[in-house]
């Protein structure tokens, strides 16, 4: 990321006072309640610890005083400009990252192959100019949408925001003569279970947040209405029998082993939240730095930690959302129970130090940038960090 | 389901030592977490890491059984991935490094586990208590189904002690329940207290010496 700049506490989402109209939409809107009016000073006031940095405030301010660092109008139109050329195409996907972790999803979704892709962290927060934009200025012929089914919005409002969106911008722009170019499609990711390898422990049952697990007729049955699709279960199955779709067990190990294979071979590999860090869109990363993305830290797996470590990884970070940001629930607070108990072995063979487990949130862009700054520093300098 | 802990790496890899082609087994019965092919995988990577500290390259396969302590499955299926190994580690309690042994005896099998208690969990606090002390004479039916042997400090048959915590806890261990006093509690609720009253004569642990059978 590139927009640590120097400021001590850096906020996701900032409100500007002066080009506020105080019209309560962004304060009517926001699912966690962290947008109010002071009653005194009479000024709309953004509780940042409140705040998920879901956007939706920004997608919907309509006298644009909400200033976001991610995703905003400049860099999503730069962003544009760029990869109308590199995909030469003229056709434009926007996906949530909740249900599109992969670019494949869109194939199967639309049946479309060749297409210019945006990924963002909920599309509730992408605003109406940007559609605009990508049809009026820069030749977009068509706009498919991937959301999250409305019930698994990891912001509760963002998808049903962004339905309402398209609808009216599809009515406008069939007004303007542009037909309604703009098609939406939700989707969620659940886990399916391999009833031959399932052993009946109860694991999942026992840990699933949601209560979609259960045990029937002697193997695991995952109740796809309550699933959230976190991946929580599949971590901790003893018998590999749950799947998490796009997830797999052995699509991580894949990335790990791509990641580590590669030219330049990287010091440090990342497990980390796709919520605790929403990564820039101009795509520029550290080279000494592997990033692999998960649904939730919840699917972090002690083997893929260790197959880091084993294709020659100096350190390995898991970044987790803060327990009480968790989108999953108990995801947060499990991932850190299990890379305690798996440093905690490592201490046997001198290898803990390696491992690190920390808490970022997006509302504070400079986290994650200094997290990796001290485990690299650590890794360095290992006698600096004493034993806890 | 029996409860067992993981062996430091360091003695494992010391009686591995002598050998580099490996078989792990896991197990999917009773313990718990249930120790199977994920544990096994787990383990055969941190093996293979400490291995190489040491400038040892283990070559370790995975498996799992469905209870180690069965014979039958044992040996079925196990038999099918032994050949070349040259020795296996049981993921199971102290019940399969030995039906191994029984069933394999050309192999040398060993423990990756500590055998530490039969048990059960209490969800809210994320631990497992022991439970069951195997001492061959059940009187959970006099006890309201609270068992002063393995949960007792002092495993008495007419409790409680003087030494019972105003907060209901033992004099032993203050984290830990008297487990005379969830007894009288539990038989005041059930209306059955008046039982208590009969003075239960001495157990007779002779049942408890070792080398136990018992004939199907």
């Amino acid at each position: 990321m590139d927009m640590g700049n120097d400021a001590q506490k850096q906020v996701g989402v900032h409100i500007n006072d002066s080009s506020c109209s105080r019209c309560f939409i962004c304060s009517s809107l926001c699912p966690f309640d962290a947008i109010r009016k002071d009653p005194e000073t009479d000024k709309m006031v953004l509780e940042i610890e409140k705040c998920q940095t879901c956007g939706l405030c920004y997608s919907s301010c309509p006298a644009q005083a909400v200033d976001i660092i991610y995703y905003d109008m400049d860099s999503l139109t730069r962003y544009l400009e760029k990869a109308k050329h590199k995909y030469a195409s003229d056709t434009l996907v926007i996906m949530c990252k909740g249900c599109a972790p992969e670019t494949e999803v869109v194939e199967k979704m639309f049946g479309i192959s060749e297409f210019v892709p945006l990924s963002v962290p909920c599309v509730g927060r992408v605003p109406e100019n940007i559609f605009l934009k990508a049809i009026s200025s820069l030749g977009m012929k068509r706009i498919y949408v991937l959301a999250c089914e409305e019930d698994y919005c990891r912001f509760d409002r963002g998808s049903s925001v962004a339905t309402r969106k398209i609808l009216a911008l599809n009515l406008l722009l069939d007004q303007l003569g542009y037909g309604r170019p703009i098609t939406l499609k939700q989707n969620s990711l659940k886990v399916t279970v391999n009833k031959d390898k399932c052993i009946a422990c109860g694991n999942c049952a026992y840990h699933c947040p949601y209560g979609a697990a259960t045990l029937v007729s002697g193997t695991a049955d995952i109740d796809e209405a309550s699933c959230y699709g976190c991946g929580l279960c599949v971590s901790l199955c003893p018998a590999f029998a749950l799947e998490l779709d796009y997830w797999e067990g052995d699509r991580i190990s894949a990335q790990v082993s791509s990641l580590m294979s590669g030219k330049t071979k990287p010091e440090v590999l990342v497990f980390r939240c796709q919520w605790a860090v929403f990564p820039s869109l101009n795509g520029t990363t550290d080279p000494d730095v592997g990033i692999i993305e998960l649904p939730c830290a919840g699917r972090v797996d002690a083997l893929h930690v260790l197959e880091a470590f084993d294709k020659g990884a100096e350190g390995v970070m898991i970044a987790a959302c803060p327990e009480e940001d968790c989108k999953s629930e108990t995801g947060s607070k499990e991932a850190q129970k299990s890379i305690t108990a798996l440093k905690k072995t490592l201490t046997q063979i001198g290898m803990d130090e390696k491992l690190h487990f920390c808490s970022v949130s997006p509302r504070y862009p400079g986290a994650f940038d200094d997290a990796l700054r001290e485990i690299k520093e650590n890794l360095a300098n290992p006698s600096k960090e004493t034993a806890e | 389901m029996i409860i067992t802990t993981q062996k430091p790496l360091d003695e494992i890899l010391d009686f591995l030592s002598p050998y580099t082609n490996i078989l792990i087994a896991g197990c999917d019965g009773c313990t718990q977490p249930p120790r199977g092919l994920r544990e096994a995988q787990t383990l055969a990577q941190l093996i293979e890491l400490a291995g190489k500290l040491r400038g040892k390259n283990f070559n370790i396969k995975t498996t799992t059984v469905p209870k180690q302590c069965d014979s039958y499955i044992t040996l079925t299926t196990l038999e099918p991935q032994v050949k070349d190994v040259e020795a296996i580690l049981s993921l199971a309690c102290g019940l399969g490094p030995q039906t191994i042994t029984q069933v394999l005896p050309d192999l040398p099998a060993f423990p990756a586990q500590n055998t530490v208690f039969m048990g059960t969990e209490t969800r809210e606090e994320d631990v497992i208590e022991e439970r069951c002390a195997a001492c061959g004479d059940c009187i959970l039916a006099l006890t309201g189904g609270i068992c002063p042997i393995s949960r007792c400090a002092k495993s008495l048959l007419n409790g409680p002690c003087g030494g019972t915590r105003a907060d209901g806890k033992c004099e032993v261990d203050p984290e830990k329940d008297c487990a005379w006093y969830l007894i009288i509690k539990r038989l005041e609720k059930m209306g059955t207290l008046s039982a208590l009253e009969e003075i239960q004569p001495p157990k007779n642990y002779g049942q408890l010496v070792t080398g136990r059978v018992s004939k199907y």
